[in-house]
């Protein structure tokens, strides 16, 4: 075959391929906001935490988040920028949780959610980073500013359309009153059941290792046979100061590994055949002298 | 002072093109992590999102994923399109114009990371003499058989397949197909040394497909860039997407007619994109649809300021026959190193 030709096929396949059906799993880039699924029936921890409710299909502009192993009277909506009167937007929690949307339009995707509970002797907190689809600015202004005592502070959060995965490492700053905490522990525990503490260092970041304990689909927890699986994490953190104990949790997802339901064996044999498709155009030289190849 | 660094405008393109390829590929170093921290989410170049250290997105991402999500999906379910629903499109397509404006094709010529890779795989097989295959009568075939692709993947994988998933009639994989076929994926976040995105989806049929179609290309796309220039951009998508636009820049090649042209014909022949109406065209007709502004041409039209690279009224780079002599010494217009022999003296010809 003409190399031409090849070129032409290899080019003239691409729509076809592209319109071949078959059942499937979505890919990135798609919206965290669509890859949440419903909650495991057993308790995994005994953290506070807040989870998503069930949203319908399509929807971007609002969703449903519930609390658990707390009773907050409000969950608190911290924006990434916006009218100074929006930064920071109380919802009241009924039964099924509260309906949360951003401060305003193109303000920016990740939104900061806090439920709290208080008493004179502690205070729990709640919180995790909320992506709706609603460009605007980073969320680097809304990390940096204190939104309660006990801070777990993610440095950095994922980037859009990224996730925390299993088998990662990802660096969390834990602040008391603005301030960085050394040598704080730090405790993560799974949907899947691991649990490991690790220690701030000076700057009080704590490096977590993201554990490799996914189970096979056909368990309770992870996929919902749209996007990449996923289950939940939750750092928690503790501490006393002037007789109140505080009591600090943040709780996102995280996927799977990516190299679970890939394989780069199958990759690297299709770049090859590409390669070797190619092998053609730079044997012909012998047949045509150079000089000889001007227009025709 | 430029002139020293610079000798020749292919040089200063060179070094442009390898800062923006380091900018695009690993520029979250300067610019930050986060999707608004970055030079703009939709750059006229192929600029992968996909790689996690990228300095800005390509802007084949947002179009794919806002028709995907916001158009299809708000079709389905208000059954009526409206003003609201077609709004981020063009607000995205307003970004990628606020720097298309400026640069224009030079996009594809001067700061595509892919275009660069390809140029750069083509300078090694001519410093090792691998002959060069045009696309064109007599060779690799007539260049007009293959121009139509970029415009059929253009509207199928950008437009067509994320509207139809939107609507879902196709299923979700097709959300974004453009970016699973694209070779520009896998080669720019292999330079960030990940391999998963070589890697192919095993569980998902369409996904495996897709993949392999972009590895095959990839494949494809570094051993052919040693023979003909640039393969993968004469398919490219993007490079559709800008010529939509190409007469609203500023940023052009303008092109007059001489005595010679037609006759001569090396401004055709050091064109990257074997484009043969540089040299039978004038005015608009010249600067073609896949014109990538790299000024190969002007560099190597014997004849004063028939050539020109123009933004506006100024006119950036002209062609003249003292650089045209003095170039010619050190590299043929076929992008051939040492001169061994010089059959086409055009001079003469
Ligand atoms: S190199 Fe110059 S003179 Fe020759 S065909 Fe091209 S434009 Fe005309
Ligand atoms: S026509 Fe000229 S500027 Fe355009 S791609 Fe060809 S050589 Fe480059």
């Amino acid at each position: 075959m003409k190399p031409s030709s090849v070129l032409a096929l290899v080019a003239a396949c691409l729509p076809a391929i592209a319109w071949s059906q078959h059942e499937n799993h979505g890919t990135p880039p798609a919206s965290a906001a669509e890859v949440r699924r419903p909650p495991a029936p057993r308790e995994w921890t005994r953290q506070p935490l807040l989870l998503p409710g069930k949203n319908p299909r399509g929807e971007r502009a609002q969703t449903l988040l519930r609390v658990q192993g707390i009773a907050p009277a409000v969950l608190s909506v911290h924006a990434p920028a916006g009218p100074a009167e929006r930064r920071k937007v109380d919802y009241p929690v009924a039964p099924e949780g509260a309906r949360i949307a951003p401060a305003a339009p193109q303000v920016g995707n990740y939104h900061w959610v806090v439920a709290r509970e208080e008493s004179a002797e502690a205070v729990k907190v709640a919180s995790t980073a909320w992506y709706f689809s609603n460009p605007g600015d980073s969320p680097k202004e809304l990390l940096r500013s204190v939104k309660h005592e006990l801070e777990i502070v993610p440095a950095p959060l994922p980037r859009e359309h990224g996730s925390y995965r299993e088998s990662e490492k990802w660096r969390f700053l834990v602040r008391f009153e603005g301030q960085p905490l050394a040598g704080q522990p730090l405790t993560l525990e799974t949907e899947f059941g691991s649990r490991s503490t690790f220690l701030t260092d000076r700057d009080g970041i704590a490096t977590v290792l993201f554990p490799r304990d996914f189970k096979p689909a056909t368990d309770q927890a992870g996929g919902d046979g749209h996007g990449p699986r996923r289950a939940r994490f939750v750092l928690a953190t503790e501490k006393e100061a002037a007789g109140r104990r505080y009591l600090t949790a943040f709780n996102h997802a995280y996927g799977q590994d990516a190299d679970r339901d890939r394989s780069l064996g199958w990759g690297a044999a299709f770049g090859l055949v590409g390669m070797l498709a190619a092998t053609p155009l730079l044997r012909r030289r012998a047949a045509r002298p150079q000089g000889d190849n001007g227009n025709a | 002072m430029l002139k020293t660094f610079f000798p020749t405008l292919s040089r200063f393109r060179l070094a442009v093109q390898l800062v923006m390829l380091f900018v695009s590929v690993y520029g979250s170093v300067f610019v930050g992590t986060y999707m608004a921290d970055k030079i703009s989410n939709n750059l006229p170049a192929l600029s992968c999102a996909y790689d996690q250290m990228n300095g800005g997105y390509c802007v084949l991402i947002p179009t794919q994923h806002i028709i995907h999500h916001r158009i299809g999906e708000a079709l389905v379910r208000a059954q009526q399109l409206t003003f609201g629903m077609v709004l981020p499109l063009l607000m995205s397509f307003v970004a990628f114009f606020a720097f298309f404006f400026v640069l224009g094709k030079a996009f594809c010529g001067w700061v595509c990371p892919l275009g660069t890779l390809q140029e750069l795989i083509g300078k090694l097989g001519r410093r090792f003499g691998i002959g060069l295959r045009r696309a064109e009568a007599g060779d690799l075939g007539d260049v007009r058989r293959v121009r139509p692709v970029k415009w059929l993947l253009l509207l199928a994988l950008v437009f067509v397949l994320p509207l139809l998933t939107g609507l879902g009639v196709t299923p979700h994989s097709l959300g974004n197909p453009y970016c699973d076929i694209c070779p520009s994926r896998v080669a720019t976040t292999l330079l960030t040394g990940s391999t998963e995105q070589l890697a192919l989806r095993v569980n998902d049929g369409i996904g495996f497909g897709l993949g392999a179609v972009a590895n095959l290309l990839i494949g494809f796309t570094l051993v052919g860039a040693l023979a003909i220039r640039q393969p993968f951009c004469r398919i490219c998508p993007l490079l559709a997407f800008n010529a939509v636009f190409q007469r609203l820049s500023p940023m052009r090649l303008a092109k007059k007619m001489h005595d010679n042209c037609g006759k001569c014909g090396i401004c055709s022949e050091a064109c990257p994109m074997d484009i043969p109406e540089i040299a039978r065209e004038e005015g608009r007709k010249a600067y073609h649809e896949d014109c990538t502004l790299c000024g190969r041409c002007a560099e190597y039209c014997p004849q004063d300021d028939v050539i020109q690279l123009k933004w506006g009224p100024f006119a950036l780079f002209s062609s003249r026959r003292d650089y045209y002599k003095a170039k010619v010494k050190g590299e043929l217009p076929d992008g051939t190193v040492k001169p061994v022999k010089f059959v086409r003296n055009p001079a003469d010809a």
